[in-house]
């Protein structure tokens, strides 16, 4: 020992770290957890106290009884809309996971010309919200829709009808399609090639190599991809709204909003209990998805483009492929997306007119003199970047609590935070209404846009969480041992160190909010007053009311908006967006 | 700078006893290594001291401030400690250059701005780093990355330096130097230090006192020299060393000066001194390290030694020297020759004394 470490360091005095004050660490995670219980459970009990109780949860003298339950089930009608529900769900699977499966495999494994391509333009329904897709499809295949026409111009009447089950389902099964071609690329490009090129090695042909090693190795992800589309058939609103009202088909979630929100008397002991009924069957589905899948992996994103195993030779089906590919993604992509941007642009829309007698910028003129459409247009822009701001932040506090500290309720926490992915939009939006008429307090938010930033908070939070807890995952854990045993404590150690150096999974989880808050509508339909409407609601509106120039120059903004966004993302960001 | 002193410590993991029993007494100033395979409870120790870690129980006390007591519920978060850890890893921080890196425990401490930029040099100089102030983390080898983690823990004084594995992410060349640079580093710091390897070769050039650990417990505490030449059992021994082992049945007892004679399974004898009573007809390990063995000539006689025949099993050239494998009595072992050679069987001396004699049944190759 010949000096000590304090002279070698030309300083003698060891440094008095300043303790930071008692328990502030403890105080954000308890405050944190808190809020996120009170936030997830704020729509979900008013719910289940609505459903026992024998008049509306406003009223006063209700008395709790179990009633409602053998109401509903004799309730008129209501077996049919089970078995719709059923039927409608049940079509949109079997739709969404044949042409997911399908488009994997020809998109991502063979040698199709503009396989890429293709497989860029199959995923821009998700990106887009059901209500603009079915108005698309409305513009196209309706009952005056442009093609409609032109075919019965040709022949007798058109072979198809959106207004009937298999009709919304194709609708619900193309817009859900790309979930199940993300299962299954993503589960493609983790399978071992090897597998493939040893059954193509011991002689097996293309056909019999995709039929006997490709599929079952997809099994799996069809699998988990089928119960995740199964629930959103359930919980869809917008095709069933549009297209099934019209024809008398009822399902669970019109059925909601029918008696909730339409109805001029509403019953709410019934729609309360009907709501419970529904949380209760997807609670199942998603504790499935949990055993079919490791919870984490729910969100799974597209990337990670490694090894690609060796592309499977079409040979002499290579063009008439890559031509039927063509004609399905211009039958449901382009033309039901061109078509309402069309539509948008012109006074009417009809094989017998000249495209160029038509074409006009009314309708945007036109959207100009209602306020209504400029605020709802506003109204989405402010929910979703400063909603998206606010939510990020929670999500953000929620998963470096839930995934990097010693919070004692951090497990408990975790689960109460991806709760909402068994929520329908439908429940979520009942309930907040329900909330916000509970709890006198809340009257003041009840009519602004507060509340659907609320709403759509809790119910994305999932998602949120489901793009930051990757990356939070693969950083190393001694990065914030080591500020810690340097005398930082968790918050600053959060604050200093592991925030910032999660900021591109921030600014993807930020996006991703962004694009899903400016979308969504069903929690919003239950939730907004004159003056607080979103773009969503108001085409909903507009829709009912006929104005079928003006939806399709509301929906052109938001495909504009949301097309730029994820452009932007995707080029310059590089963020893997979850579609 | 303070005495560490750690009790009775454990640590489970469900059923897995990552430490069993730990209780190691360091000296202030004092340099001791924990060494053992990978997976013995190294890291958890190191951890436990760190307070990154909540051990099961046991005690650990750092000068008069209790970093931990199972029985009385006291457990210090790590920023109360005032432990500097090196990781493995290094754990730089890449969105931070090295001077925010090393600036960072000083910032904490709210340390005045030209005290600060006066630490972080002198601290950075005594690395040899003083030059790369601005570069990021990634812009630095692994050498250097490894100086500046150090850097990062010394500017601050802590109480105790703790070193887990810091030359393990360096190739070969650069450990060597590094080893060296560390030992010069040591002497003129004279800080408390807990270095973690499961490398002998460190652990012996650097350490005032080694702890060798196995499955969570302490095999042997002693000096570099005690360990190397007196282990305390067949582990300890297997693990400084290249050692090979023999097994055995006592067919002598200990005679008045200490020598044991063993039969071998084939009915070849050894005779081997030892400060162990083993009494007769008990089962034996003994073991010789390379060094200590030779090729005996076919006139040799057992002089200070027995001779051996040993069936050649393997030689192999491997640079400058042959090594052979032999199979002596059902036991494989292996010596190096200068040169080589075709016969099938060969003699071997064995010393009576150097060898070391281990009454447990099976020598401990369990890692
Ligand atoms: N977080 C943990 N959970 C479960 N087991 C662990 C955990 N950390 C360490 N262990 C186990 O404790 C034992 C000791 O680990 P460690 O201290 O890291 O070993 P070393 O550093 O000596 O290689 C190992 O068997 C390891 O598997
Ligand atoms: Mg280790």
């Amino acid at each position: 020992m010949s000096l000590d470490a304090s002279s070698a360091l030309g300083s003698s005095t060891a440094d008095a770290l300043p303790r930071p004050l008692p328990g502030r660490d403890t105080i954000i995670q308890y405050g944190m957890a808190l809020l996120t219980v009170v936030l997830i459970a704020a729509p979900l009990l008013p719910v289940l106290y609505q459903s026992f109780l024998d008049r509306a949860l406003y009223d006063s003298g209700q008395q709790l009884t179990l009633g409602n339950f053998g109401r509903l089930l004799r309730t008129e009608g209501f077996a049919l809309v089970i078995w719709s529900t059923f039927v409608f769900a049940t079509l949109t699977t079997v739709i969404s996971q044949t042409l997911g499966t399908l488009a994997a495999v020809l998109f991502g494994r063979t040698d199709m010309p503009f396989a890429r391509l293709f497989g860029e333009l199959f995923l821009w329904p998700i990106y887009l919200s059901a209500l603009v897709l079915s108005f698309g499809w409305y513009t196209i295949y309706g009952p005056a829709g442009y093609l409609t026409l032109l075919v019965q111009s040709i022949f007798d009447g058109a072979p198809w009808n959106l207004y009937s089950l298999p009709g919304m389902a194709m609708i619900a099964g193309v817009s859900q399609a790309p979930v199940a071609y993300i299962y299954c690329m993503s589960s493609a490009s983790i399978t071992d090639p090897t597998l493939e090129e040893a059954a193509r090695v011991t002689g097996a042909g293309t056909l019999r190599t995709l039929w006997r090693i490709t599929l079952p190795l997809l099994m799996p992800a069809i699998a988990y991809s089928a119960v995740l589309n199964f629930t959103v058939g359930l919980e869809l609103l917008a095709i069933p709204l549009v297209f099934g009202d019209p024809a008398g088909i009822t399902v669970l979630t019109t059925f909601l909003y029918n008696n909730g929100v339409a109805s001029a008397r509403p019953d709410h002991g019934l729609v309360a209990t009907a709501a419970v009924l529904m949380l209760a069957v997807v609670c199942v589905l998603v504790w499935l998805q949990g055993r079919l899948l490791g919870n984490t992996r729910r969100f799974v994103t597209l990337g990670g483009k490694a090894t690609r195993p060796r592309p499977f030779r079409l040979n002499s089906l290579r063009w008439p492929l890559c031509i039927v590919s063509a004609i399905y993604i211009t039958a449901t992509v382009v033309m039901p997306i061109g078509a309402l941007l069309l539509r948008a642009f012109t006074s009417l829309l009809s094989p017998m007119v000249p495209i160029s007698e038509v074409l006009t910028l009314g309708n945007f003129a036109n959207m100009l003199e209602y306020p209504v459409y400029p605020r709802s247009i506003w109204n989405s822009l402010i929910v979703s970047s400063v909603g998206g701001v606010i939510a990020t932040a929670m999500v953000a506090l929620i998963a470096i609590i839930v995934l990097r500290s010693d919070f004692r309720w951090r497990g408990a926490l975790h689960y109460v935070a991806l709760f909402p992915r068994a929520v329908p939009g439908v429940v979520a939006g009942i309930g907040f209404f329900y909330a916000f008429a509970l709890v006198p307090g809340l009257g003041g938010l009840r009519n602004t846009i507060w509340i659907l930033v609320a709403a759509f908070t809790m119910h994305f939070i999932p998602v949120g969480l489901g793009a930051v807890a990757p990356m939070l995952l693969q950083m190393s854990p001694d990065f914030d041992r080591a500020a810690r045993t340097q005398g930082a404590d968790w918050w600053t150690t959060s604050r200093r160190i592991v925030l910032p150096l999660l900021r591109p999974a921030l600014v993807a989880c930020f996006i991703i909010l962004f694009i899903t808050f400016f979308k969504e509508y069903t929690t919003a339909i239950f939730l907004f007053a004159p003056g607080s409407e979103v773009i969503g609601t108001t085409l909903l509106q507009a829709w009912t009311q006929g104005e079928v120039g003006l939806v399709s120059a509301l929906a052109t903004v938001q495909i504009l908006v949301i097309g730029v966004c994820v452009t932007a993302a995707r080029a310059f960001l590089g963020v893997k967006l979850y579609g | 700078m303070a005495e560490l002193l750690i009790e009775n410590l454990h640590k489970r993991y469900g059923p897995v006893k990552a430490i069993d029993d730990v209780n190691i007494h360091v000296a202030d100033g004092e340099f001791v290594t924990l060494l053992g395979p990978s997976g013995c409870g190294k890291s958890t120790t190191l951890g436990a001291i760190a307070g990154l870690d909540q051990p099961t129980s046991g005690r650990i006390r750092v000068g008069t401030k209790t970093y931990f007591d199972g029985e009385k519920g006291i457990f210090l978060p790590p920023e109360a400690r005032h432990c500097g850890l090196v990781f493995q890893s290094y754990a730089l921080w890449p969105h931070m250059t090295v001077y925010d890196n090393v600036v960072f425990p000083l910032k904490l401490r709210k340390v005045s701005t030209a005290d600060c930029k006066r630490r972080v040099e002198e601290s950075l100089a005594l690395v040899e780093m003083e030059r790369f102030q601005d570069r990021y983390p990634h812009q630095l080898s692994g050498g250097q990355q490894q100086r500046v983690a150090l850097a990062r823990t010394l500017v601050y004084q802590p109480e105790i330096l703790l070193l887990d594995e810091p030359l393990s992410n360096l190739d070969a060349k650069l450990r060597d130097r590094a080893r060296t640079w560390l030992a010069e580093l040591r002497t003129r710091l004279g800080l408390t230090t807990i270095y973690v390897t499961h490398d002998q070769v460190e652990a012996l050039a650097l350490s005032d006192r080694i702890v060798v650990m196995n499955g969570g417990r302490i095999s042997q505490i002693g000096s570099p020299q005690e360990i190397y030449t007196r282990p305390a059992d067949s582990f300890v021994a297997d693990f400084i060393g290249t050692t090979n082992f023999l097994n055995g049945d006592v067919v002598g007892a200990p005679d008045g000066d200490g020598q044991t004679l063993v039969s071998l399974a084939d009915g070849q004898r050894v005779l081997i001194k030892s400060d162990k009573r083993p009494s007769l007809g008990d089962k034996v390990t003994f073991a010789y390290r390379p060094e200590q063995m030779r090729l005996a000539a076919a006139n040799d006689r057992a002089i200070g030694g027995s001779i051996v025949e040993a069936d050649v099993v393997s030689h192999s050239y491997v640079g400058g020297r042959w090594q052979i494998g032999l199979s002596v009595g059902g036991n494989q072992i292996r010596i190096e020759t200068q040169e080589a050679t075709t016969d099938r069987q060969l003699r071997l001396w064995l010393p009576v004394t150097g060898g070391i004699l281990f009454t447990e049944r099976n020598h401990g190759k369990s890692h």
